[in-house]
């Protein structure tokens, strides 16, 4: 088993885009994903950003910090998963339900470990 | 509602709920938590107590509980997450929006606490907490015992109970005893920590009566459920063992409420009314001893169940199959060459044999020093002197038993057997 971390990013804010009624869905679909993985053993943890995010960067020897506002994209948040293989781990990120809700990529990292 | 009405449900609730409840909150809070979740437990009783004695019982008094708890624990995770140490490994996700409610969903499913009960059995009977507390700490967090239930059951104090269950968690703590179910080449001699525990907690109830009949019953209840769980549970793997002690002590359970006639004393297999045994614990017993010979293993709880089982399809004392039931006892003394069991063996003996057989047999042992002191062993030697009408050592042997005798119903038998000897 490998451990993958799946960033979310997702083009502007789910909360803000989605009526009362879709939110509810929203969540419902998300529960039960995050369900079905919990079941399988092979979530270990996922956790959702809060706002007010920066960069920090050095910029010729001068450290710079800022806004992360760089696109419109915004990276909603990230699971840490096991799977067998790289294949494994894209089909369980192409399974999220996100992406009926709003215009979502998914990144698929595989972590290296000891 | 009226109070005491309240009182009474939420205390059956307690009975059957808080086992599962306290096993399920040791998985979120880790095992170094247990006395949070009995905590827990505790405090979602009494709020179900004062709520519904307003507001009147839910429809569903037991789903109703375990929310309450729910919440509390995901209170508690939430706000005490830097005062607090979690050897759990779970709890990180009721800390994130995402994973809180389908963790919450996931960890209080049916399957899960089945699941945590088992882990809870072997976190309690651990080899490195002292059978005592075993014993203790398995009533107390699976079984809903109060402490004083416990020290009834135990005849002894509140405050030597309350002792053990203070050792048992101080244990768990510094040995960093984890909650879960062994795997591998250590399941076996775990599992066999875990039943030998489960059978002494069923002997307390079983063996002879002192105390409150109906909590000793209960105890015996409560250890062939633990056992069923084992029992139907996937994560083990051999069975065998675990089907011939629930066999035993549904066949011994069976014979429970004959042992005492309706005035308290105590009856022997010979006196007692059989129409008293029950059926279906009697068939139940028979169904599981069948299971435990699928393989060839021979446990003494296989020998012992299946002694019982002559007992117990015997329609009375007489026509026992004592010959059978010998040859069962030779093989037992093999295993286990304790005082009980030679008695037992001298005493179907002079069933096949007549009773001068067995008191040669008897002066083999006797010098035994656990024997000298064991008032079983001089009722026993006096009875086998009655049937043979040596009343002069009949009655020394019942006397020296009367005097050694550490239970007053038993006392009180035999010295019944001592004053047939003396009115002949």
């Amino acid at each position: 088993m490998k451990d993958f971390l799946l960033l979310i990013r997702t083009e502007g804010d789910v909360w803000t885009s989605l009526s009362p009624k879709e939110l509810q869905e929203h969540i419902e679909h998300g529960t039960a994903y995050i369900g079905k993985l919990m079941k399988e053993g092979k979530l270990k943890s996922a956790a959702p950003l809060d706002k007010g995010s920066r960069i920090v960067s050095d910029d010729g020897g001068v450290m710079k910090e800022g806004p992360f506002n760089e696109t419109k994209e915004v990276i909603a948040g990230y699971f840490h998963i096991v799977a067998k293989d790289l294949q494994e781990a894209v089909d369980i990120a192409k399974a999220n339900p996100i992406f009926r809700d709003i215009r979502t990529r998914i990144e698929v990292h595989m972590m290296k470990r000891v | 509602m009226q109070e005491s009405k309240v009182k009474q449900i939420v205390d059956n609730l307690f009975r059957h709920d808080s086992g599962r409840l306290v096993s399920v909150l040791t998985r979120i809070f880790g095992p170094d938590n247990l006395e949070l979740a009995e905590d827990v437990v505790q405090d979602s009783l009494v709020e179900a107590l004062n709520q519904w004695t307003y507001k009147g019982i839910p429809d569903n008094p037991s789903g109703w509980l375990f929310m309450v708890a729910k919440n509390k624990a995901l209170n508690i995770v939430n706000r005490e997450k830097y005062k607090r140490k979690y050897l759990s490994d779970v709890v990180h996700f009721l800390d994130s929006e995402w994973t809180a409610e389908p963790a919450l969903n996931h960890i209080f499913s049916e399957q899960q606490i089945i699941d945590d009960q088992l882990r809870m059995m072997f976190t309690c009977c651990h080899p490195s907490i002292s059978s005592d507390s075993q014993v203790a700490l398995t009533l107390k967090t699976l079984c809903g015992f109060s402490i004083l239930e416990i020290a009834k059951a135990f005849l002894t104090t509140e405050e030597n109970i309350n002792k053990r269950l203070v050792r048992a968690r101080q244990k768990i703590r510094e040995d960093k005893i984890s909650f879960d179910v062994p795997e591998g080449n250590d399941l076996e001699p775990r599992l066999t920590a875990v039943l030998e525990t489960i059978y002494l907690l069923f002997n307390e109830g079983y063996s002879a009566s002192g105390g409150n009949e109906l909590i000793r019953f209960e105890l015996c209840e409560e250890a062939i459920r633990l056992t069923e769980i084992i029992a139907s549970h996937e994560a083990i793997k051999n069975k065998s063992n675990v089907y011939a002690m629930l066999a035993l002590m549904y066949l011994n359970a069976s014979r429970f409420k004959s042992r005492t006639s309706d005035r308290g004393d105590i009856l022997t297999l010979a006196e007692q009314d059989r129409s008293k045994w029950d059926l279906s614990l009697m068939q139940k017993g028979f169904y599981y001893l069948e299971k435990s010979t699928a393989d060839k293993t021979l446990s003494i709880y296989h020998i012992l169940a299946t002694i019982s089982a002559y007992h117990c399809s015997a329609r009375n004392f007489e026509t026992t199959d004592w010959k059978s039931i010998l040859s069962l006892y030779d093989k037992l003394a093999i295993i286990d060459d304790s005082p009980l069991v030679l008695l037992n063996r001298a005493i179907v003996l002079s069933k096949v044999n007549g009773p001068l057989s067995a008191l040669k047999e008897l002066k083999k042992i006797e010098e035994n020093p656990a024997l000298e002191s064991y008032h079983l062993f001089h009722s026993t030697r006096g009875e086998f002197y009655l049937q043979l009408n040596d009343l002069k050592l009949a009655s020394e042997n019942f006397e020296k038993a009367i005097a050694l005798s550490p239970l007053q119903a038993e006392k009180d038998h035999l010295k019944r057997k001592l004053d047939l000897c003396l009115k002949k």
